[in-house]
């Protein structure tokens, strides 16, 4: 049995990589009131991209993140100006127009991997890949903490950008109500542009840091999506601490099963559904709505 | 004569097949307080949201400032300086009220950064008297301080003519009188007016000329006094039966 130190170090670490991928997300959402469903085909391409840079230019994973972020943001950009645009403008909740619109992007995505990669599983293999080190007395491997370092920066990157920029002032006006900020002067069209080149950048991070902890075919992403789903629909959309706490309770719980139950590795994607399921129907509202019932139940 | 700041000409806004607006046509005088009144449903809010660019017109033309607006982007008309405000309030409710009106400052046409912006926020925010209100969060104020904040944060963006949707709508007479004196403030500081109101006569006291519409088409256009009198003003707001007694 392992110690309760492994399974909570294993968990923050599993936690910042899920709160990296549900980010991006959330911004999409709070801007546009879309949920991205290619968010997983762009994870997926992530991952092909940092393999690419690797394999053709010998670019160290982590340090192509630096060309990756960038490049998935124009990307974001241009599928926004060139498809996501085009989308009725959907209400208080996402049209199934933009659900259908971009599971049709992710099919595309899939089938341009499959043509350019092939669909035989890769992988990222540097000479750090099978290193580990001691973290609070828990061996932890050094791409994890290398993926916890990048996703920490990517999540402070983002908290600075929305809490110090007039741009992050613009996103925040947009997400809060859409309307009142056309009436103040905010060009929402454009801030909806770079939320989801925000979103399809923060994608192409999370992908290029799985594809150094996980092998890859075309069609992955699509387990680490249900766990985003999983992890916003626990902690809600708007709040940064609510994503944060999804992330936690998600990574928790995964790491506490697989080491005090003897669940097979092979059944981890059960948690997340399972607990998409129970927070669904137990309590809708998520973390926040749970807080406010024992809040009020305690009074 | 000047060229009016602004001039609507045979403006038509067409919802499938419900005429909204037909061929309303009227100037705004620089300096003026325009009123324009009209039962429900008469086409008030969409000939506001037509001004502003929040929805495009069907057709017509509106002239501000010497150029032609119409068709443009809410937010592209709000830099040029012409903005509205919602009956419906539109806070930003996890934003305090400074916040808010900063939003104005910063994306509307003075595109303010900085302490120059701080310092207009401050200036405005004393104006429509929420100064001790600076620091609360939207969604705590009541439903008068909520109506100022929309004030707030449409005059943050510097305009040069700011319409009021039924700004005194669900106010109690003495915040009516309260609101009358902060319009004529507004208006005595440069700015044009242009308001929609139920309230025909909280209108009548502070406007200089007013636009009557019944259906989506102008029936009236005057001085308060001459168009209160016109019988198709009375017919539209008492019924036939009161206009034959």
């Amino acid at each position: 049995m392992q110690d309760i130190a492994g399974v909570l170090v294993n968990s923050v670490i599993s936690a910042a990589l899920y709160a990296t991928m549900a980010y991006g997300l959330a911004v999409i959402y709070g801007v546009m009131r879309i949920i991205n469903l290619a968010h997983a085909g762009l994870m997926m391409l992530g991952a092909y991209a940092t393999f690419s840079l690797f394999t053709r230019f010998g670019l160290d994973p982590f340090l192509s993140l630096l060309v990756v972020g960038p490049l998935f943001f124009l990307f974001g950009v241009v599928l926004y100006r060139l498809v996501v645009r085009r989308l009725p403008r959907s209400g208080a909740t996402p049209s199934m127009e933009s659900l259908l619109l971009l599971f049709g992007v992710w099919l595309v995505l899939q089938n341009f991997a499959y043509f350019i990669w092939t669909g035989d599983t890769q992988s990222i293999l540097t000479a750090y890949t099978m290193k580990s080190v001691a973290v609070l007395g828990v061996r932890v491997g050094v791409p994890s903490l290398f993926v916890f370092a990048g996703s920490v920066l990517s999540l402070v990157f983002l908290n600075v950008v929305l809490k110090t920029t007039y741009l992050g002032k613009a996103i925040r006006a947009v997400t809060q109500n859409r309307d009142a900020a056309l009436l103040a002067g905010v060009d929402a069209d454009s801030i909806s542009a770079v939320a989801f080149g925000l979103g399809t950048a923060f994608a192409g991070v999370a992908g290029g840091m799985l594809s150094t902890l996980y092998a890859f075919t075309p069609d992955f992403g699509r387990s680490f999506l249900l766990k985003a789903f999983c992890i916003i629909v626990l902690g809600g959309m708007e709040s940064v601490t609510g994503v944060a706490a999804g992330a936690l309770v998600l990574a928790f719980l995964e790491n506490g099963l697989s080491a005090w139950t003897t669940l097979p590795t092979s059944f981890q994607d059960a948690v997340s559904f399972t607990l998409l399921f129970v927070t669904l129907v137990a309590f809708p509202q998520g973390l926040p709505g749970l807080f406010a019932r024992l809040r009020t139940a305690f009074r | 004569m000047p060229e009016p700041i602004l001039r609507v000409k045979a403006l038509k806004k067409r919802f499938g097949g419900l005429l909204a607006l037909s061929d309303v046509s009227f100037s705004v005088a620089e300096g003026e307080i325009y009123g324009v009144i009209g039962p429900n449903g008469a086409g008030k809010t969409t000939l506001f949201s037509c001004l502003v660019g929040s929805l495009p017109p069907t057709s017509g033309s509106i002239r501000f400032r010497g150029r032609e607006i119409a068709g443009l982007p809410n937010h592209a008309v709000v830099k040029r300086g012409l903005v509205r405000t919602h009956q419906i309030v539109r806070p930003f409710r996890d934003m305090t009220v400074e916040a808010n009106v900063s939003i104005g400052a910063h994306f509307g046409a003075g595109k303010r950064r900085g302490a120059d912006a701080r310092g207009r926020v401050a200036a405005i925010l004393e104006r429509t008297g929420l100064g001790a209100r600076a620091g609360s969060l939207a969604m705590a104020l009541p439903i008068g301080d909520l109506k100022r904040l929309e004030i707030a944060r449409a005059l943050a963006t510097e305009p040069a003519v700011l319409c009021l949707d039924e700004v005194m709508g669900g106010l109690n007479p003495s915040e009516i009188v309260a609101a009358m004196s902060l319009i004529r403030a507004i208006r005595d500081s440069g700015l044009t007016v242009l308001m929609i109101e139920h309230h025909v006569h909280a209108v009548a006291g502070v406007t200089d000329r007013m636009l009557v519409l019944n259906f989506g088409e102008m029936i009236a256009e005057g001085v308060p006094r001459d168009v209160l009198q016109h019988p198709e003003v009375v017919t539209a707001y008492l019924g036939d039966d009161a206009g034959a007694a």
